[in-house]
């Protein structure tokens, strides 16, 4: 039987004054990690906020853990953490007090909220550090404070805005591997909103893809970027102009990779055309390697601009 | 074992949502204001013109002919609060001009109203911070001022027509720090800075005081006492202790209108910047 979802919205349309923001999408978020993916201004904070109640939707509906965000939005809320990603902390308050205190807000009793801050604290690894002001942590723990006073209640649902914002390469792996953690081990969902497609991959079963207020894409990583097509990464040597035009012709789409072209066949045909079509257009294929299309791939398709060919 | 291993466990306990919910924030800004040491000094400060007036009462009993040069009465009160507001001045200006500025600044606003909490939560909690600090430097000494009157000399204060003093004390106390604590939040809620938001705070009272003074000067018009909020909370303490004004004052009711259209203004200004916050970030 198929997970109810925890998060469902249905032709959902919200503004700010003259500018829409999202303009009737619908999906849902199941239990598990999802991503929510997208460039700049697509309309993905706009969808967290409007779970949290903060926007009123113009048309369309939104109910999570089938309970309306603008109706009982403080009910909503205590069943949500959210990690957003702009810095967030109280200046002159130690770590150990200011998750303590997001803890009460959240409803806990004191006595509660303050045990809770240090077991949390210890899980995102700044046990040691929990006594030291927020103001004097560097970049990477201040996301795990962000992290652990979105945790402090235990919420039903996780909402993590750019999580890895602003870490290292080694902050970024451990930021991600303790959502894995938040996720796989102990059983709570989650909404990774990135755009960095790696972290998505790295973290989510499920992806929503969004573009200018609309819903791209959506479904399974795994059915989204699955073996439906083949993909050849090329590099010739040569002018390549008549070659990629010849590809196009064939129904097939390509983009320029790092060192090369990435190359979408069309439906039933293979290497041997990547071949023929070189040979005709005079350019020697000096590089192929079959390859699967990854969520990149797929993002680009849904923003409209996978292929350049 | 990784140190999580040990330590994370899930919390399921969750009762239901608590009907007072401003609590938390009250007592923990607070916590942080009082923690500084030079606040600290500042509350003792102000605890200075009680003294003096406690003093004064205390030699007129002793040397009963001071009292002509030194009136022990209803407008002894007055005298005390008007001293107060000043330092309710100084008081919102070190410990209210952070309160939503610092939260605009560290982005902290998102921590309290992504919690179940409500705008008007959010705001009475802050708002509950400089109420809690002005009220203990005006109607604390001023009501206690009250009751070491009664007891130091009973002869002159325990009458039925001084009754009207314990209330007139909790009135202008109470229109004191209403109006300060609210203006301070308005504009505290306007800068992402404390010191830009004390300084403008400063820089209203002010100017609009200096501006009240040109303007009486060159139109000598009572009206003039509109602009400036001192003025208005003056004449409302003239008319609830009886005192002696030396600068002009209005009608109380037009002062009470006056202060009443600016709080008003403020709780405006506040639900505007608080629900903009929302959107923007």
């Amino acid at each position: 039987m198929a997970e109810a979802p925890l998060v469902e919205f249905k032709d959902l349309c919200v503004s700010y004054g003259p500018v829409q923001a999202l303009s009737g999408v619908s999906g849902a978020f199941l239990p598990g990690p999802t991503g929510l993916l997208g460039p700049n201004g697509a309309g993905k904070t706009t969808l967290l906020k409007t779970l949290l109640g903060f926007l009123e939707p113009e048309r369309g509906s939104l109910s999570a853990f089938g309970l309306d965000p603008v109706r009982q939005p403080l009910e909503v809320r205590r069943r949500i953490g959210y990690m957003p990603e702009v810095d967030c902390h109280l200046p002159g308050m130690t770590a150990a007090a200011f998750v303590a205190f997001a803890g009460e807000l959240s409803g806990m009793p004191r006595d509660e909220a303050v045990s809770r801050a240090h077991e949390v604290l210890y899980y995102v690894g700044l046990g040691e550090a929990r006594y030291r002001t927020v103001d004097t942590y560097s970049t990477g723990m201040k996301q795990r404070v962000k992290l652990a006073q979105a945790l402090v209640h235990d919420p039903d649902l996780l909402l993590l805005d750019e999580p890895t914002n602003g870490l290292d390469p080694a902050g970024r792996e451990e930021m991600l591997a303790l959502v894995r953690d938040v996720s796989d081990r102990r059983q709570m969902s989650l909404i990774l909103c990135s755009h960095l497609l790696r972290d998505v991959e790295q973290v989510c079963e499920n992806v929503i893809v969004f573009n200018l207020g609309r819903v791209a894409a959506s479904g399974r990583i795994a059915d989204l970027t699955g073996p439906r097509r083949s993909v050849y990464d090329v590099r010739v040597k040569g002018d390549p102009a008549a070659f990629l035009t010849d590809l196009k012709d064939h129904g097939c789409e390509w983009r320029e990779g790092e060192d090369g072209y990435r190359v979408f066949m069309s439906d039933g045909l293979g290497p041997e055309l990547i071949f023929r079509t070189a040979r005709e257009a005079g350019v020697q294929v000096r590089f192929l390697r079959p390859g699967a299309e990854t969520l990149e791939d797929v993002f680009l398709r849904a923003l409209g601009h996978e292929a350049e060919g | 074992m990784p140190i999580y291993e040990q330590t994370y466990r899930r919390h399921e306990a969750r009762g239901p949502l608590r009907r007072v919910r401003f609590w938390p924030i009250t007592r923990e800004a607070l916590r942080l204001i009082l923690a500084r040491r030079w606040f600290l000094a500042l509350l003792a400060a102000a605890g200075l013109p009680f003294v003096v007036q406690v003093i004064r009462i205390y030699v007129v009993t002793r040397f009963p002919q001071a009292n002509q040069f030194l009136p022990v009465d209803g407008r002894l009160f007055g005298e005390l609060l008007a001293w107060q507001a000043l330092f309710t001045m100084f008081i919102t200006i070190f410990g209210g001009a952070g309160l939503v500025a610092n939260d605009l600044r560290t982005g902290a606003i998102l921590v309290y109203l992504s919690r179940p909490l409500t705008r008007r939560d959010y705001v009475i909690g802050k708002l509950g911070v400089l109420l809690a600090l002005n009220l203990a430097v005006t109607l604390l000494p001023g009501l206690m001022l009250y009751l070491v009157a009664l007891s130091l000399a009973p002869d002159l204060f325990w009458k039925w027509s001084l009754a009207w003093i314990a209330p007139a004390v909790v009135a202008q106390s109470l229109a004191i720090s209403i109006v300060m604590s609210l203006v301070a939040l308005a504009v505290s809620s306007l800068s992402r800075s404390a010191r830009v938001a004390g300084l403008g705070f400063f820089g209203l009272l002010i100017g609009l005081e200096v501006a009240r003074g040109i303007l009486y000067a060159l139109y000598r018009r009572p009206e003039t006492a509109l602009l400036s909020l001192q003025a208005d909370l003056r004449s409302l303490g003239v008319a609830l202790f009886g005192l002696t004004e030396r600068a002009v004052t209005l009608p109380w009711a037009y002062a009470a209108a006056m202060l009443v259209t600016v709080s008003i203004a403020c709780l405006l200004i506040l639900r505007s910047r608080v629900r903009a916050v929302e959107i923007v970030q």
